[in-house]
């Protein structure tokens, strides 16, 4: 059970209840009561999870420019497992030991089933980032969310307060208080508080003041 | 390349606008770069590796994104040149799409809907506010107006806060309403 450094933990866990596992001004992660759950852990200290759960994933990726909006927002429904690093505090206090009939619902013959899936999918994702060891620092409240996509890579979340950085396969979004970098394979869109740069398919055609 | 002397004025002009687009780029670079990433960026402290891990994965995206600039921006027989929009050949190629232009002059046809076109014009707002600004229909109507404008391009709604925003087609085509209605009424005037 260990990759690396990391460790999965033996226990598998479920929600207590539905949990938002991000909630800031531009991204909106959430999960359903019974969601599935292996913590990450490094020696004794809580890295994230692994999750399996029906939920929802919510981004405005939308920039604003004195030309109007560009973009839209991603919505996107939750269904495979998926990995969360970060802060785990305030998930901690709504888990509880999963049983049979929860690993049942998520479609996992037994305990062991589940576990495979979760290491496999921290191998892959420890492999891809070729991460041997990393140790969370006491006051990170920063998120990073990994969603396996159909291209066998991952869609990363990566979230500290308001700031944001989405990569998903045809989308890169960067947003930095007043800053926002929104790149698709049509356009490419730079915005400051005052001035905004907008490339559609090659071809620049908007700066605004 | 065509040589064409320019005036002092339009030097100074394209001098401004080289300084612009460094600062912009320079923004870019606190956005996404390598450098200042620490200090100004999306910085999440999970140790070397994962923080190697994201700046590899954000490190080509953001070597696309100055490619992108680079190739709009710098080309041209001015020195600075910018070049906007299609080439004229390919706009005359490109086949008019009948359908999509009644839907977007449907959306702009009614008064309500242009109402809230020009509410979106000051910035985003939430449903309430425009139901302020529309107190003579109903939240409904008000809604399906929304649809109709989301529906055509004009108008986006945030996902997450749940504000509508006028899109950048919505903003040249609120415009245009505008200056049409203006043309004409001063056509009637004279």
């Amino acid at each position: 059970m260990i990759t690396q450094n990391y460790r999965l933990d033996n226990t598998i866990l479920k929600a207590t209840e539905a949990l938002k596992l991000l909630h800031s001004e531009k991204g909106i992660i959430e999960i359903d009561k019974d969601a599935l759950a292996i913590p990450i852990k490094l020696d004794n200290e809580q890295e994230g999870y692994v999750f399996h759960a029906h939920g929802k994933l919510l981004l405005d990726t939308i920039v604003e420019t004195r030309e109007g909006a560009i973009g839209e927002s991603v919505e996107k429904e939750i269904d495979e497992p998926f990995l969360m690093l970060g802060d785990t505090k305030d998930v901690e206090g709504h888990l509880s030991e999963a049983n049979k009939e929860n690993l049942t619902a998520r479609g996992y013959e037994n305990e062991q089933a589940f576990m495979d899936k979760a290491k496999d999918l921290l191998e892959q994702f420890a492999n891809k980032g070729r991460v041997s060891h990393f140790h969370c620092c006491d006051n990170m409240h920063g998120f990073i969310f990994a969603f396996p996509n159909e291209a066998g890579k991952f869609d990363l979340l990566i979230a500290r307060g308001s700031n944001l950085v989405y990569k998903a396969l045809n989308k890169v979004f960067v947003s930095n208080k007043n800053r926002v970098v929104l790149k698709t394979p049509n356009e490419t869109i730079v915005s400051s508080e005052r001035k905004s740069i907008v490339i559609k398919n090659g071809h620049f055609t908007k700066c605004c003041h | 390349m065509v040589k064409i002397k320019l005036s002092e004025e339009t030097k100074e002009e394209l001098k401004k606008l080289r300084e612009e687009i460094a600062e912009l780029k320079e923004q870019l670079n606190n956005v996404t770069g390598k450098e200042e990433r620490r200090h100004h960026g999306i910085y999440i402290d999970v140790g070397n590796n994962v923080r190697n891990y994201v700046e590899d994965v954000m490190e080509s995206d953001t070597e696309a994104i100055h490619g992108e600039l680079e190739k709009c921006v710098f080309i041209g027989p001015r020195g600075v040149r910018i070049i906007r929009g299609k080439p004229i050949e390919e706009e005359k190629e490109a086949e008019v799409n009948f359908t999509k232009m009644s839907e977007v002059m449907s959306a702009l046809g009614q008064e309500h809907r242009l109402k809230v076109l020009e509410a979106l014009v000051s910035g985003g707002k939430y449903i309430n506010e425009l139901q302020e600004k529309l107190s003579e229909i109903t939240a409904s109507t008000l809604s399906s107006h929304l649809k109709i404008l989301e529906e055509a391009g004009l108008v986006v709604q945030e996902k997450v806060r749940g504000r509508y925003l006028i899109t950048m087609p919505g903003r040249i085509a609120y415009n245009m309403a505008l200056r049409i209605t203006k043309f004409l009424e001063r056509g009637n005037q004279e």
